[in-house]
């Protein structure tokens, strides 16, 4: 068991009714674009043959990973892990080199080709709307949701529900919860009728994929200051320590002199 | 595809409004004056005002997000009933249809000819002067009957129907003939009203839906029960040609022939009486003509609706004893736009005899609020002139048992281009779109050239609009009040959240404008929208700052006639008419019987129409949030069938009814019948002024044939057939 206590979204493939409710809320909310999104619709859609049939859809966005791949990738810190769960960016930093887009394995960063270095943000993805869930308020996608296919809260509490809900219904539901375990947890979690390789999420282990170079790229600037840091600091203390010496070298005669006194 | 907004253009846009209310700044507007009063506003001008949706009819409660004299932001207001603090798709996107570039923010008179979209900025006091006294020269030449009046169902439309009865027209039409005359007339004849509420609790356990799409043609509230019933474990059979998303959620899937789902019904009342299934004591004291039902479906047995309807007897068997065993905790829904084929009446009767004989009333079923409230108050006029023309759509001398408000509107149309039995010379649409909903729409603006004058009431430069002869700008919901609405025990407000745009102005007081100038001023007397809704709480005795500020107010005693089972129906014979005298006396079947619908040729496709969670008929399309999340408009065809016929996905087709014929791209899919095809209604616009929507996907109403229930009136929307080629 992953103690992790923070916010995460549950996400119910069997509610979802691709309404696209969220979407919408999500780019008001958000001022994106008409031609951007942070929402998208995922999973291989209709499958089988006529009269044989099930959809396969889900709602994707950021999934607020424990162990940001985006995070660990990025040279500058432009991505930051609140503690109580959103995985954060901050344009102002970003230099645009897209190692997250690479880095990430949902596909969550998108990089906008419109804009140069001058007009700021170059990569978007969802936030969790902090500025909602800061004064109490559910993400601005939960929030509309017809069904409840989306919910917010306490990661845990999310975590059991799901799993009371996949006792309740037998044969309804893929028993997992994806995203509980999924390398090292992720705050989107997922309910699914079909394999998630259907829903378009890949198959991944239970160890974060960063466990080597976590916190390693992310701490490469203040590594780099650090280790500047630590040589002004050296070059200043010999300086000073040469400068001391001189004096020193100075003083002993002086006392000398003054023992000699 | 489209012309998209940038967020350059989104600036650009807030900077044009933020102009506007620079102008006013001596004063402050007096909407945000109004907010700050009641404490909605902060003396910064944001906060949070509560209102009423108006993307659908489904009116959810919304909380409008106001930030410097701009909405922001719209939440479902978790106190109104109808949204319980959710939004759809298109709810969300409702701002965009206030702040949609291609607003018409000035009044418009024609200079072009009609359907050039050429037009000239004119005053208030010009365009009303020009609509009032063409609307007089036209009542003064050939009477008041020749004027049309049409809209469709809004809030303000009470004012708009007092307009046209004051004028003293009878023609009027709605688009209720395109949309569900066969289940409001079938519930008329069964159970004396429109339509019955339906009652989601948590033993509800099995669903039947004829081709009700609930998850894309969303309605708020009765979507998330239907998913939260499914979600519980009920049981939903769900009929429909097409694998739709409520398909794909539903127990089980009958993909019905298109027409056929009349036996599917029949067959299940044949079992269900046959088999003794029904609630015997429920029928006794209840119920009117149940032997003369039994009688019309003995002969309607399941291994006789199989071939008919492609689904196995045992199945329609093993339905019928299922939803039997289930009730009274069981609900065959009547369905939305019920009117599919000319036998549409039939099957409508069939459900709600359905549930009448297992005893569903009172458990899943009751008698719905309605929305004209007795405790409201309204302003005082004087009596409608008596109108003695007939009216053009054949209600009652050709409809004998269609209700007047409902019509034929199709009808009225036709007899527009006939001028039969006279010619009708102007047209007054308000927030109404004929030239998109009609069937046929080349018969339609065939009755437009008849016009000598069209005048049109709209928030966008619409298809109608496009074809008129003066635009008059609406407010759009989120800048007017409409008068209050009754919901539950609660009345509600619409209230606007931001100043009018440009010159727009609401309904309420366009048509007293207009009624002033037609000298009908008796009938409008309200100073302006605020008294209207004022003298609409003076028996509740609140104050409309009170309402402003909470967004509701109590009512005072709401009946529910529906929550005693001691209740009697205001049907003829008051009970529940299984067998209707009433249509007996005009010569039509008492008790539902079986018509065969008309067949496709093996050559041809039943051209199958529905909503999509997106767009809201043909008023949307041009919302570029909605227009930004939707799917290209495509016309559906099987893979099967498709490869028969040598087409592959995403070709361009041409598909052709004996009325029209349109271009449009394939898409192959599993997801329907090999014997029909589907495409998104509300697409295909031909004005200009609709820069998001034009030349988007193609229209339906150019393709739909024209056929008429002879009972309730329904435009037969699925009867019509095409033959599709690669273009």
């Amino acid at each position: 068991m992953i103690e992790i206590k923070h916010k995460a979204y549950l996400f119910d493939a069997t509610r979802c009714i691709d309404c696209r409710a969220c979407m919408v809320a999500c780019s008001v909310e958000n001022n994106i674009p008409t031609d951007k999104t942070r929402i998208w619709l995922a999973g291989i859609g209709i499958k089988g043959e006529y009269p044989e049939l099930e959809r396969a859809t889900m709602v994707a966005h950021c999934m607020h990973c424990e162990h940001p791949d985006c995070m660990s990738a990025c040279p500058v810190g432009a991505y930051t892990k609140r503690a109580d769960g959103p995985v954060l960016y901050n344009p102002d930093v970003c230099i645009g080199c897209r190692y997250c887009m690479n880095a990430c394995a949902f596909g969550v960063p998108h990089f906008d080709y419109d804009k140069g270095i001058i007009a700021g943000a170059f990569i978007d993805k969802c936030t969790m709307c902090p500025q909602r869930i800061d004064v109490g308020e559910e993400p601005a996608c939960v929030a509309t949701c017809p069904t409840d296919a989306l919910e917010f809260g306490e990661r845990e509490e999310l975590i059991a529900l799901a799993h009371t809900r996949i006792q309740a219904h037998p044969g309804r539901y893929i028993d997992h919860v994806y995203g509980e375990f999924e390398k090292g947890g992720t705050s989107y979690l997922i309910l699914s009728h079909v394999p998630f390789k259907e829903l378009g999420l890949p198959d991944l282990g239970s160890d974060p994929i960063n466990k080597i170079t976590e916190g390693l790229m992310e701490e490469t600037i203040p590594f780099a200051l650090g280790w500047a840091g630590v040589l002004s600091a050296i070059t200043v203390g010999v300086r000073a320590f040469k400068k001391k010496e001189t004096m020193q070298e100075e003083q002993p005669a002086a006392q000398e002199t003054e023992s000699e006194k | 595809m489209n012309k998209t907004l940038s967020r350059r253009d989104f600036l650009k846009l807030g900077a044009a409004s933020a102009g506007m209310v620079v102008i006013g700044q001596m004063l402050p507007p007096l909407v945000v004056r109004a907010a700050r009063e009641n404490g909605t506003l902060s003396a910064s001008g944001d906060g949070i005002i509560s209102t009423m949706c108006e993307m659908c009819v489904w009116r959810c409660g919304v909380l409008a997000k106001v930030k410097d004299g701009r909405v922001v932001k719209l939440e479902g207001n978790p106190e109104h009933p109808h949204s319980r603090g959710n939004l759809c798709p298109r709810g969300q996107s409702g701002l965009m249809n206030t702040y949609d570039p291609d607003r018409v923010l000035t009044p418009l008179i024609r200079v072009g000819n009609r359907g050039e979209g050429k037009f000239r900025k004119a005053t208030w006091e010009e365009a009303l002067d020009l609509t009032a006294s063409k609307m007089l020269e036209i009542k003064n030449k050939y009477g008041a009957e020749a004027m049309v009046f049409s809209s469709t169902h809004n809030l303000s439309q009470v004012q708009f129907e007092n307009l046209l009865y004051a004028f003293g027209s009878p023609n009027y039409g709605t688009q209720r003939s395109l949309c569900f005359n066969a289940m409001i007339v079938a519930n008329l004849m069964t159970y004396g009203m429109e339509e019955p509420a339906r009652i989601y609790d948590d033993k509800l356990a099995y669903i039947l839906l004829t081709g009700r799409n609930l998850l894309e043609a969303i309605s708020t509230s009765e979507t998330s029960d239907l998913s939260h019933a499914i979600d519980r474990g009920a049981k939903v059979v769900y009929l429909d040609p097409r694998y739709t998303k409520t398909a794909s959620k539903a127990t089980e899937w009958l993909p019905v022939k298109p027409g056929n789902d009349l036996a599917f019904h029949l067959a299940l009342l044949n079992i269900i009486i046959d088999e003794k299934l029904y609630n015997a004591s429920f029928v006794e004291k209840n119920t009117l003509g149940f032997d003369e039902v039994r009688k019309e479906v003995s002969r309607y047995t399941p291994a006789w609706a199989a071939p008919l309807t492609g689904i196995p007897a045992e199945t329609i068997v093993r339905v019928a004893r299922e939803f039997a065993a289930a009730a009274p905790h069981a609900l065959a829904h009547n369905g939305w736009r019920t009117s599919n084929f000319v036998n549409s009446f039939h099957t409508q009767r069939a459900i709600t005899i359905l549930n009448a004989i297992v005893g569903n009333w009172g458990v899943t079923m009751t008698e719905a609020d309605g929305e004209e409230s007795g405790t409201l108050g309204k302003p005082a006029q004087p009596a409608y002139p008596r109108v003695s023309a007939l009216r053009l759509d054949g209600v009652p001398w050709k409809y004998p048992v269609v209700p007047f408000k409902l019509g034929v509107f199709q009808e009225l149309r036709d007899n527009i281009v006939t001028g039969d039995p006279y010619q009708a010379h102007g047209w007054f649409i308000s927030r109404q779109n004929p030239v998109m909903s009609l069937p046929d729409r080349g018969r339609t603006l065939e009755a437009f050239a008849k016009m000598d004058f069209i005048a049109t009431v709209d928030i966008i430069m619409n298809d109608t609009a496009w074809f008129s002869d003066v635009v008059l700008p609406e407010a759009s919901y989120l800048e007017r009040y409409d008068p209050l609405l009754p919901v539950g025990d609660r009345v509600f407000i619409r209230q606007p959240v931001i100043e009018p745009q440009g010159e727009a102005k609401s309904a309420l007081w366009i048509y007293k404008q207009l009624g002033e100038r037609l000298g009908l001023g008796d009938f409008f007397q309200y100073a302006d929208d605020e008294d209207y809704l004022r003298q609409q709480l003076v028996p509740l005795g609140i104050s409309l700052e009170e309402v402003k500020s909470k967004g509701y107010a109590e009512l005072k005693e709401t009946p529910h006639a529906g929550e005693t089972l001691e209740k009697s129906w205001s049907t003829p014979s008051g009970k529940i008419e299984l067998y209707s005298e009433t249509l007996a006396k005009v010569g039509f079947p008492g008790v539902p019987t079986w018509e065969e619908p008309p067949q496709p040729e093996p050559s041809e496709f039943y051209l199958l129409t529905g909503k999509v969670a997106q767009s809201t008929q043909f008023g949307t399309q041009n919302n570029q949030l909605l227009n930004k999340y939707s799917d290209e408009p495509r016309l559906w065809m099987n893979t099967k069938t498709a490869g028969e016929l040598d087409l592959a996905d995403g070709d361009w087709v041409e598909a052709s009814s004996s009325v029209g014929k349109i271009h449009t791209r394939l898409l192959v899919t599993q997801a329907i019948r090999p014997d029909c095809v589907y495409m998104t209604p509300g697409y295909g616009h031909i004005s200009k002024g609709l820069t998001t929507a034009y030349g988007v996907g193609a229209s339906d109403s150019v393709v739909h044939v024209t056929f008429t229930d002879p009972i309730s009136g329904g435009q037969a929307l699925s009867q019509t057939f095409v033959t599709v080629k690669k273009a």
